[in-house]
């Protein structure tokens, strides 16, 4: 059976262009496969790009970064209670705020510059494992390759397709967001994180600041919204309202966002096939911030060098290998150090209880009724509330710190 | 601001068939209806017993792979479907 290249990608998002960028490099007959009429028009993220890993991968000066994040805020709220607090360092390059339909389509002209050869407009609907190798079933025909490199992002339609895997909705959020050209725009990146803003659903806000935009939305458990009784359509108008910001609505968006952990995470590889970035479950969520583009990009790069080894080995279902290349590289270390801050993000105890017990307790201490309580007393007696122990609370902070 | 006002921002290319099933007679024995709450799109509606799918709405975030707890709803991408302008 012939074969139309020596690897085909199934995604040409951050994972997807990653691993064709460094497998045409390692001097492997390369073809990437995206749905979308160009990449990044099917994409959503926050987004907030931590940019480690790109560097690695190219020259990052003529990025279409929107701006670096120098100031992180974060806000606590319980009914019209609110604590916030915030971090400032306007020297921090270590992240910025991105908009993927201006970031992927520059990534994949720097793919197509060094030869990487992507195919729009192809849209994966079927996979087989035959004749040596795997066949995609594609609107455009069927193509075939003796190693594929799933990067179709948190859906994962090769595993489902090859019989690897089912989609759960525990491990899954969604994700609603509005870009806002807003009426004043803050001068500063920043990223604000807001807990206690939807409604009881379990998940988080976040808004963004672009160039000249504003990206706000929310990230919610599935299960969540099946089981409570607020609409995902009217998120992100609740969340825009509540934090007041007046502007022109410029888009709304939804995807879904992967949220495994280090001890569910899905296969990440078999015979012939190596997966990558959302596909593969490789997102850090620890209910702060979330990381999935770096975490994108690295096992993509990895999987590219991981193409390289099985080819030559001359058994492509030996792939193996890329799953002890990821535990080497900075992807899996990192999903390993978050993976306790997984577990506590499965209880209601992140989401509901703690903002709660932050705001009961700080209204006590700003209220002064003559008899003046010390800290860790009022701490105390407003745990017992919630059948919590201080040591219990610790633990929590120790897994997410 | 209204939600299909919002839908209304992004750029569709609607394909001529849905890519979106609906097996009826599973969905007639749900009394809930998670995939209306579910949906960003607002793609579901009730109708009756059922509920009619607006498939030209969708967002393609993906949840509707598991939205129906009952797999009553089967879902591809569609071919064409919407691109966004920031992301
Ligand atoms: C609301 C929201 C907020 C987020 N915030 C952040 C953040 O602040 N920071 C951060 O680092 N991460 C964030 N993320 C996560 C981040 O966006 C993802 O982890 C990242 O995009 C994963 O990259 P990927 O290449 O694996 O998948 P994707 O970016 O999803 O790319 C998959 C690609 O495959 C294509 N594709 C899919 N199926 C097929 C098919 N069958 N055939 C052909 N092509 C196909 C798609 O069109 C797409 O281009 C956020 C996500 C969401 C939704
Ligand atoms: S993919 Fe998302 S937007 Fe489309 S119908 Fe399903 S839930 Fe709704």
């Amino acid at each position: 059976m012939s074969f139309d290249a020596d690897v085909i990608v199934v995604g040409g998002g951050l994972a997807g262009l990653s691993a064709g960028i460094v497998s045409n490099r390692e001097g492997l007959s390369t073809l990437v496969l995206e749905r979308g009429e160009y990449s990044g028009s099917k994409n959503v993220s926050g987004g907030r790009m931590y940019v480690h890993a790109l560097k690695k991968l190219v020259d990052i000066q003529d990025a279409p970064l929107e701006r670096p994040i120098v100031r992180e805020t974060y806000l606590f709220r319980c009914g019209s209670k609110e604590v916030t607090f915030s971090f400032y360092d306007p020297d921090s390059r270590n992240s910025y705020s991105v908009l993927r339909a201006k970031f992927d389509p520059w990534l994949a002209k720097k793919a197509e510059e060094e030869g990487v050869l992507i195919s729009y407009e192809t849209l994966v609907y079927d996979a087989v494992r035959e004749g040596g190798g795997v066949t995609l079933r594609t609107n455009r025909g069927d193509l075939r390759a003796k190693l594929v490199i799933e990067a179709d992002g948190v859906t994962a339609g090769v595993s489902r397709y090859l019989g690897v895997r089912r989609l759960d909705p525990d491990f899954l959020m969604l994700g609603v967001k509005e870009v806002v050209r807003p009426e004043v725009l803050p001068e500063e990146g920043e990223a604000k994180v807001l807990v206690g803003f939807l409604n009881g659903l379990l998940g988080g806000g976040f808004v963004y600041v672009n160039k000249d935009t504003l990206s706000i939305g929310a990230t919610v458990k599935v299960s969540s919204l099946q089981k409570e009784k607020v609409l995902a359509r009217e998120i992100t108008e609740d969340l825009r309202e509540k934090m007041g910001i007046k502007g022109e609505v410029l888009e709304y968006s939804a995807h879904l966002i992967p949220y495994y952990g280090f001890d569910n995470l899905p296969p990440l590889y078999a015979p012939n096939l190596l997966v990558t970035g959302d596909a593969a479950g490789l997102l850090i969520n620890d209910g702060f911030v979330i990381r999935g583009m770096d975490l994108a990009i690295g096992s993509g790069m990895v999987a590219g060098q991981a193409a390289k080894k099985v080819l030559e080995s001359g058994d492509a279902t030996k792939t193996q290998v890329y799953e002890e290349m990821l535990k080497e590289s900075f992807v899996m270390k990192d999903m390993m150090t978050a993976r306790r801050a997984f577990q506590l993000m499965n209880s209601e105890r992140l989401f509901k209880t703690y903002p709660d017990l932050l705001c009961r307790v700080m209204s006590r201490m700003f209220t002064v009724e003559g008899e003046r309580r010390r800290l860790m007393d009022v701490v105390r007696e407003e745990l017992a509330g919630y059948n919590l122990t201080l040591s219990q609370v610790l633990r929590d902070l120790i897994k997410v710190m | 601001m209204d939600l299909l006002k919002r839908l209304g921002l992004n750029k569709y290319r609607i394909d001529k068939s849905s890519h979106i099933q609906v097996n009826l007679d599973i969905c007639r024995t749900c009394v809930e209806k998670p995939c209306i709450k579910v949906c960003p799109a607002g793609t579901y509606e009730r109708s009756g017993d059922v509920i009619e799918v607006h498939y030209e709405r969708c967002l393609e975030c993906g949840a509707a792979l598991v939205a129906c707890p009952f797999g009553a709803i089967s879902f591809r991408f569609p071919e064409g479907g919407v691109s966004f302008r920031y992301g």
